[in-house]
């Protein structure tokens, strides 16, 4: 170090114990790391149609991928209608298939938090929990309707969501990951345990909104308000605020000197989270119709963090699939919808008999309701540890074909960025 | 009154009793983040798989006891240097975040195979070392033996580990996790101190499981989120000892037991869920107030 | 009324005295130098004016309002705008985005609003675009505008960072090194940018550099810090020739330089090139 522009002219740091040791509550210590950043050719604040200016797609090439909208299009809203579909969708089916879309939703709140603001949750089951049982409070005991329950619940949401950053402020990343941990247990058994508004042990009713009573219809509902938490996650991530979150994920100095509030805009990323929570809480009390408290427990928590992680942080697209491919995974249904399908495609050559469960179950000796228990773990570590874009970085390509682009193998692709790890 | 007394005095005896659990679950926490800054969420899950390997040696293979606890030990053994190869190392360079999330994987796939493996009894009973049982007279608490020995293995372990850290092998670590590039210079390989970390932290794991999975009936996933939770515990105590004192995980395991069985009070009972509030409060409170632990000692200031 | 001043501000970590009673002061439209040797509390300094640390003792004054305890955000309010050593960007970000996020006190609705997607904020968002291009083409970097920053060459960065500084609508601008990676001729260039932008933004610049000869042709005033004091100050030529600073400078750098007072010259050249 002789040149002179090159070391720092003080790396002392008033946020740094004296003795270099772990403070929490003192957020900044500049630790270095790299972290995996995937290039997100659709980032916020590039318009599609601005990314790559001088491409257009053929005639034929808005065809092409107007068969494939159309194709993805009568996949997810004809499904209950069973046209032309191979998958034989039942009323037992059709209900899991809406507890995907409300994992989705689930989903895409923790990615608000874990994605976009860089904080860890391992007690999101209670931030559902909340929107839940408030829901099933509104309607069965107060006798209200539905869609204020949603919007309590929402609310409800938001406000302990908040509560739970304000402590945040006060703590570093992984000393908040324990509080969340502890909250999470809390809430379940504490919190959900008040038989007064739970119901206790023998839970609480939720029925379903007028009109929705069908496992069909409450399908649409649950898409329905998918699509309204999409929107709201697509334009956080185009506006002021997901700007803001993305400069302080990345370095909280330099959100600041930009003129940030990093504080507050930790705080909106929490109440964000809580309203998509209360959302996704309500529509699963009204799914399952009667809730109990013990069915939000820690492995609820850590199979969103299984969703998102695995899905791809900070792409909605593949939280959305990832949140699916665990619902439908942890409710069997997947393989079989598998099956179904290779059933269907199969028969007209005579090859229908084969099963991909008794495959599993006979050569591996993996029973079809262990699947989902084994999987989603190592694809956990599978995508931490070798595709840190996760799924959503595998669909890329496609993603961004669909939306009027070249088609490229390596969009997408996941690079290294040095980052300012200070919120850990 | 004096009935209040009697609980708390009951409370005190089994609490420390079951915080002697604790230690030793966050001894290998604080040993680990002290070598590279992880918190392993995976801990307390090194505890159930040797539980479960002590339970398949001894009660569905018949071997001797002892032999059943070598076997159970190797297990926990096997799965934290598994951890170390397949997680730690590929994730060096990564946000601790990350690293978080992957520990708590391992645990994941630990508790999945688990409940694959051992679907056909999923409430299993491990026999007791020693089925004895007194009354301390006076309090009226129930002690077992088989919770004295854990009590008295957590004082060997500690002494064990106070003498590691004063040999060579426990000299090399301390200077890899304080100056690692020094460290390779002078001849010390930080990669296989992180071995020797993990190995030694997956032990204390598994004693802690083997040790107390015959105090009840246990399950899949046994002291991460079953009956005998112990990793927020665990944590917790790591906590109070600033994350980096071992004779403080001690205390901190005890200190955390108590407080969660004053949460078994009468005055508490129509309080549902007592034990996970007094320990959400007591974390908060700690946090907030003492975030830099309690029972930290001469070890930070050093 | 000065813009900035600074009030015997001494800061301490722990037992190092890390500024010892360091007073300065910029006036409306001047350009303040500051050099001195490394680890003279040059950062330090900025990051006391910036709100990144708060002095032990003394003040930091702006338009003549008391500012020591007020939060970084704040003060980017008021308009005081910094560059930082090791590049200050949003990494992970294209540099249009990082404008656009640098012109967050400007975008003009509640981020609640952008997050329900009002009419409005499409609106604004698209005028926030086009500032951001705007300012993009003063600088000369239309051509980078959708690279990501972590993909760029370290000297194309340190006019990003000045271009997403002057994004934020500063009246006072603390440039630190802004001058690091540039050979002499870059430098000079560096130079007459900052003077245009002085006359056209109207703005009052605080900058730290080693590249002495930048540094004495464009500021008015310069100031020499080291061992977090101020050794001396006055007009550049004055600084640069002060025996003090020569012989700080000397004892700083071991390897022998050629001629006598020159010397602080070529620990210019040296920058760091190999950077980002």
């Amino acid at each position: 170090m002789t040149t002179t522009g090159q070391t720092r002219s003080t790396p002392v740091y008033p946020g740094r114990h004296a003795d270099g040791g772990p403070v929490p509550g003192a957020g900044a210590t500049d630790e270095t790391t790299v972290i995996p950043v995937v290039q997100d050719l659709d980032d916020p604040g590039v318009p599609d149609d601005e990314w790559d200016e001088e491409f257009r797609p053929s005639r034929g090439g808005w065809v092409g991928r107007g068969l494939v909208w159309a194709f993805l299009a009568w996949l997810v809203l004809a499904l209950p209608v069973n046209r032309f579909s191979p998958f034989e969708v039942g009323v037992a089916d059709i209900d899991v298939l809406s507890l995907a879309a409300i994992y989705a939703i689930g989903g895409l709140s923790l990615n608000v938090l874990l994605g976009y603001a860089g904080q860890i949750s391992l007690g999101h089951q209670a931030f559902v929990g909340i929107g839940a049982f408030t829901s099933a409070y509104i309607v069965t005991n107060l006798q209200l309707s539905f869609w204020l329950a949603v919007a309590v619940a929402a609310g409800f949401g938001a406000i302990q969501a908040t509560l739970l950053g304000a402590i945040s402020l006060r703590l570093s990343g992984l000393y908040f990951a324990l509080v969340t941990l502890a909250y999470g247990t809390f809430a379940e058994e504490t919190l959900f345990g008040i038989a007064a508004l739970t119901g206790g042990e023998g839970g609480k009713p939720a029925p379903r909104p007028l009109g929705f009573e069908s496992g069909y219809a409450y399908y649409y509902l649950c898409l329905g308000f998918l699509a309204l938490v999409l929107w709201l996650d697509w334009r956080l991530t185009r506006s002021k605020g997901g700007r803001a979150l993305a400069a302080l994920r990345e370095n909280p100095r330099v959100a600041s000197s930009y003129g940030i509030n990093v504080k507050a805009y930790i705080l909106l990323a929490f109440a964000l989270s809580g309203i998509f929570a209360g959302i996704a809480g309500s529509l699963m009390a009204h799914h399952d119709e009667v809730i109990v408290g013990s069915s939000f427990d820690f492995r609820l928590a850590l199979l969103f963090i299984l969703m998102t992680v695995v899905g791809g942080l900070r792409d909605r697209v593949g939280v959305v699939i990832g949140s699916a491919f665990f619902a439908l995974l942890e409710e069997k249904l997947l393989i079989e919808m598998i099956e179904r399908l290779c059933h269907f495609l199969l028969e007209p050559f005579g090859l229908a008999g084969w099963s991909i469960g008794e495959v599993l179950q006979g050569t591996v000796g993996l029973p079809l309701e262990f699947v989902g228990l084994i999987v989603g773990p190592l694809l956990l570590l599978l995508t931490i540890t070798k595709y840190p874009g996760g799924i959503g970085q595998q669909v890329a390509p496609i993603r961004l074909w669909l939306t009027g682009h070249r088609f490229d193998r390596h969009a997408g692709a996941v690079t290294e960025v040095e980052v300012n790890d200070v919120r850990a | 009154m004096s009935q209040l007394l009697t609980e708390l005095g009951i409370a005190v005896v089994a609490g420390i009793l079951q915080g002697s659990v604790y230690a030793l679950v966050a001894l290998g926490i604080v040993l680990v983040h002290r070598a590279s800054g992880v918190f392993n969420f995976a801990q307390a899950e090194f505890g159930t798989v040797g539980l479960f390997g002590a339970y398949t040696a001894v009660v569905l293979w018949g071997w001797s006891y002892p032999a059943g606890i070598l076997f159970g030990l190797g297990a926990a053994l096997a799965l934290g240097l598994l951890t170390e190869r397949l997680v730690i190392h590929p994730l060096r360079n990564a946000s601790r975040v990350t690293v978080l999330v992957g520990t708590a994987g391992v645990a994941l796939a630990a508790v999945g195979i688990q409940f694959w493996r051992f679907n056909e009894t999923p409430i299993m009973t491990m026999p007791k070392i020693h089925e004895g049982f007194f009354r301390i007279p006076l309090i009226g608490a129930s002690v077992t033996v088989q919770q004295l020995i854990t009590l008295g293995v957590l004082a060997v372990a500690s002494v064990a580990l106070a003498l590691f850290f004063r040999s060579p092998s426990g000299l090399a670590i301390q200077a890899a996790q304080q100056e690692p590039t020094a460290s390779e210079l002078v001849g010390i390989s930080v990669r296989r101190v992180s071995m020797l970390t993990w190995a030694i932290a997956a032990l204390l794991g598994g004693l802690a499981g083997i040790l107390s999975g015959p105090y009840t009936t246990f399950t899949a996933g046994f002291l991460t989120f079953g009956a005998g939770r112990a990793l927020l515990p665990g944590f917790m105590a790591a906590v109070l000892a600033g994350m980096r004192s071992m004779p403080g995980a001690v205390l901190g395991g005890f200190a955390v037991g108590i407080v969660e069985q004053l949460g078994t009070l009468t005055i508490l009972l129509s309080v549902p869920g007592a034990r996970a509030m007094m320990l959400f409060a007591f974390l908060l409170g700690v946090l907030l107030l003492r975030p830099q632990g309690i029972f930290v000692g001469r070890a930070a200031t050093a | 009324m000065s813009v900035l001043e600074v009030d015997a501000v001494s800061i301490h970590f722990g037992g190092v005295k890390a500024l010892r009673e360091v007073s300065l002061r910029a006036g409306e439209w001047e350009i303040v130098g500051i050099i001195g040797p490394n680890g003279a509390g040059k950062t330090t300094l900025f990051n006391c004016v910036t709100g990144f640390y708060q002095p032990t003792h003394g003040q930091v004054r702006y338009r003549g309002r008391d500012i020591s305890r007020m939060p970084v955000h704040q003060r980017t309010a008021l308009g005081i705008g910094r560059t930082f050593q090791n590049v200050g960007l949003v990494k992970g970000t294209t540099v249009l985005e990082n404008l656009m996020t640098a012109q967050h006190l400007q975008v003009d609705y509640d981020p609640w609003l952008g997050i329900a997607g009002s009419p409005a904020s499409f609106a604004e968002e698209r005028r926030v675009r086009e500032r951001g291009d705007q300012i993009l083409g003063l600088l000369d970097l239309d051509h980078v505008r959708h690279e990501r920053v972590a993909d760029l060459p370290y000297g194309v960065l340190k006019r990003v960072e000045i271009a997403a500084v002057l994004a934020t609508d500063p009246d006072l601008l603390l440039l630190d090194e802004p001058g690091s990676g540039m050979g002499p001729e870059e430098a000079h260039e560096l130079g007459d940018t900052l003077l245009t932008l002085r006359k056209e933004f109207g703005l009052t610049i605080v900058m730290i550099d080693h590249h002495v000869p930048l540094v004495t042709r464009v500021s008015d005033y310069v100031y020499c810090l080291n061992f977090g004091e101020v050794l001396a100050e006055g007009h550049p030529d004055v600084v640069r020739h002060h025996p003090e600073v020569v012989r700080a400078y000397m004892g700083e750098d071991a390897a022998p330089g050629p001629g006598d007072t020159a010397v602080i010259e070529p620990v210019v050249a040296a920058g760091n090139g190999g950077r980002g």
